[in-house]
């Protein structure tokens, strides 16, 4: 009995092992599967979104292979650093704080912030400062940081409450245990497509997006730098953003 | 008399054991002759089981030495340890049969794991042993399916399996239903009649007197008399070890 | 409507996602057995070095969160030896060292309640400790924690929904997906439940029948 549990044991470690090994030569894309429609998961479980149709576009003109891997955003920077991922292309947005850690390449993408409530609520965008109120928003994200900052500052009054991802704040939102979700726009506009939700205002500044690396892998930064560029000056930059941002 | 001129088969001096800070025996010394069987008597607590145990070195006593042919055994040495306990066999008043395996599979498994016999050998040396305890039969039952009877001739055929030069008995038969003793006592019997040499401690009396080389009565962690079943067990002679015989056939109503 | 299409059209991503749960479960385990046993020999037995060492090992194990114990083996541990796993491996051997620690307690409570004669005679017969404690002890320690470890393996079921937190791509980080992309969140959760519900109780009735096969006639604890 114990033979045979030592031997399964081995068999086991093979596997987990195994594909670690084999995989060296792709390249790993974290994403947060979670943050449609930049990233998520499609009907038969491939991930898909805008960045991972940029990515899979760039990769194919630069001549490096591909895989994205879905990765809980709390932990995605870690994820990179400890090399469980390659880079990440997956709506995030250019911090100073991150650059410390990663290095990111040119802005590739900008989103505006907004805050979200449910459908045929009367609340006002500028009249969320000022209450007593629940508003949720991602943990990890970089408007949640600046939200926190700046209540800190102002003295607002609202508490913020954090979500593993934007769809969860805006299924408590329906639920009504909050009163209004913050995001980015294009995960906002796609909950406003399948959820009795609404948009009502923006928040903070223009964020830019940009694909990170570890800061030693200069190369791979050069990749997707001129990647992008070559990206943006081809006619399926404008097929992306129709298919993907513009529904 | 078997014992003569001879050097003993096994000399045990001057075993001491204090466990919980009491002294359970004090210093007891005895040698045992080939062939001979000798039986330990005494209330309980008086150290019959720990002695017993010593001698297999189940327990490590804290002062004493046991010879075995002569040859002096060292019980930190684990190799000659495991030799020693092969040599000497124990037989537990509550039988310890192994439960998960069946009768065959617990005379057995100490040959193929400690004598690295094959499996077919084994099992055929076992089946022996069974048959000579009269358990041919019971062979595929599991302890669980036998009477304490059945149960207490398995553990018996267990360690007659080792070929061990001495057998010691701790109270062989007093777990068990009255009307199962005796087929135990026909084994053991057997076994002395065929030159086994024993130490048996029991409260058989009528076993005693027929078998018994020498009777040791044994009180407080010492043996306190020794001599013939004949000389102690006599009408009349006023040893300690007469009066407790009288005290337990009084308690268990019945006649030795 | 929309939903059960939803749903259908989910259903079998879902399930690979299955199967990465059943992959770390059973890995879990096994590593938990293997680590289990020996615990408890080292605590029952040991001396006294053995016995604090494991002591530490199960107070360890069992004092930290097992999400704590995800991200410090899976972003620290693993790679300061050297060992870059993926998510599933990762998960898969911090849930069956946490494992151990718990089945080890098990298989000390199945030794103990053995009784001491059990040992005594395999000594008595020539067999070393270690011969006495493989063929004797565990073999009959082993088949009473059966029904602990049935417990057990629910309970790796329920922690493995954590390993989505490192990204390992099972039920539960499959289920959110899904939800992420369709807003179809409470229909997606109840099948995930479902799901867990279904493999427990294959679980449970696997071990349930391994238990009977390996039962002793007439023995009774």
């Amino acid at each position: 009995m114990l033979k045979r549990a030592a031997f399964m044991i081995a068999c086991l470690l093979c596997m987990i092992a195994g594909p670690a090994l084999a995989e060296e030569k792709v390249l790993i894309n974290g994403i947060d599967a979670n943050y449609p429609p930049f990233a998520y998961v499609d009907q038969s479980g491939k991930p898909s979104g805008f960045d991972v149709d940029a990515v899979d576009w760039i990769a194919a003109k630069m001549g490096f292979k591909v895989k994205h891997v879905p990765v809980d955003w709390d932990g995605i920077i870690p994820n990179l650093l400890a090399k469980k991922i390659d880079f990440i292309c997956s709506g995030m947005t250019i911090t100073e704080e991150r650059a410390q850690k990663v290095n990111f390449t040119a802005p590739y993408w900008e989103v505006k912030n907004v805050f979200v409530t449910k459908k045929g609520s009367e609340l006002k965008a500028d009249e969320i400062y000022g209450k007593e109120m629940t508003v949720g928003m991602q943990a990890g994200t970089s408007e949640a940081k600046w939200m926190a900052e700046e209540k800190e500052k102002q003295g607002w009054k609202f508490t913020i409450k954090y979500y593993d991802s934007a769809p969860m704040a805006i299924e408590d939102l329906v639920n009504g245990r909050i009163e209004a979700a913050a995001m980015n726009y294009p995960p906002a506009r796609d909950a406003e497509q399948k959820k009795p939700v609404q948009i009502i205002g923006v928040f903070g500044e223009v964020e830019p997006f940009g694909a990170a690396v570890r800061k030693e892998d200069t190369e791979l930064l050069d990749k997707l730098n001129k990647g992008f560029e070559m990206l943006k000056a081809d006619p399926y930059w404008d097929e992306l953003i129709n298919k993907h941002l513009n529904k | 008399m078997k014992r003569n001129d001879k050097t003993p088969l096994m000399r045990v001096q001057g075993i001491s054991v204090r466990l919980g800070g009491r002294e359970i025996l004090k210093s007891v010394s005895l040698d045992l002759y080939e062939g001979e069987m000798k039986v330990l008597i005494g209330p309980s607590g008086g150290g019959k089981s720990t002695l017993l145990q010593c001698m297999n070195y189940l327990i490590l006593p804290d002062r004493g030495e046991i010879e075995l042919e002569g040859r002096n055994v060292d019980p930190h040495n684990a190799r000659e340890l495991c030799s020693f306990r092969q040599q000497v066999g124990m037989i537990f008043q509550d039988f310890n049969l192994f439960d998960h395996l069946t009768a065959v599979e617990n005379v057995g498994i100490a040959l193929r794991k400690v004598r690295g016999m094959g499996r077919t050998e084994a099992r055929d040396r076992a089946m022996a042993e069974l048959e000579r305890v009269g358990l041919g039969d019971k062979a595929r039952l599991y302890p669980a399916e036998l009477s304490g009877g059945q149960k207490q001739r398995v553990s018996i055929a267990r360690a007659l399996a080792m070929d061990p030069k001495v057998m010691l008995l701790d109270e062989p038969t007093s777990a068990l239903d009255p009307e199962l003793v005796s087929e135990v006592l026909t084994v053991i019997r057997g076994l002395a009649q065929n030159g086994m040499t024993m130490v048996m401690a029991t409260h058989q009396m009528g076993f005693t007197r027929s078998l018994a080389d020498e009777v040791l009565f044994m009180q407080e962690g010492q043996i306190i008399e020794q001599g013939s079943p004949k000389d102690l067990l006599a009408d009349g002679s006023g040893t300690r070890t007469l009066d407790f015989c009288s005290q337990i056939l009084d308690v268990e109503g019945c006649t030795p | 409507m929309e939903t059960l299409n939803v749903l259908l059209e989910a259903l079998p991503y879902v399930l690979q996602g299955g199967a990465v749960t059943v992959f770390a479960v059973v890995g879990a385990m096994f590593l938990g057995l293997a680590v289990g046993v020996p615990l408890a020999v080292a605590q029952v037995y040991g001396n006294a070095p053995l016995r604090f060492l494991s002591g530490l090992y199960v107070w360890f194990f069992r004092g930290v969160p097992i999400l704590v114990l995800l991200f410090l083996f899976y972003f620290g541990l693993f790679n300061l030896i050297g060992l870059n796993l993926n998510a599933v491996g990762a998960a898969t051997i911090v849930l069956g060292m946490t494992s151990g620690a718990y089945q080890s307690q098990i298989f000390r409570g199945s030794i103990l309640s053995l009784s001491k004669g059990q040992l005594k005679a395999a000594r008595a017969l020539g067999m070393s400790d270690g011969l006495a404690i493989r063929s004797i002890i565990l073999p009959q320690a082993l088949r009473l924690s059966i029904p602990g470890w049935s417990n057990e393996y629910s309970i790796i079921l329920k922690d493995s929904a954590l390993a989505f937190v490192l990204g390992a791509s099972e039920i539960m980080a499959r289920t959110h997906f899904v939800a992420s992309r369709t807003y179809k969140h409470l229909p997606m959760y109840l099948t995930a439940a479902v799901l867990y519900f279904l493999l427990t109780w294959a679980g449970v009735a696997a071990l349930r029948a391994l238990e009977k096969r390996v039962r002793i006639k007439g023995y009774v604890q």
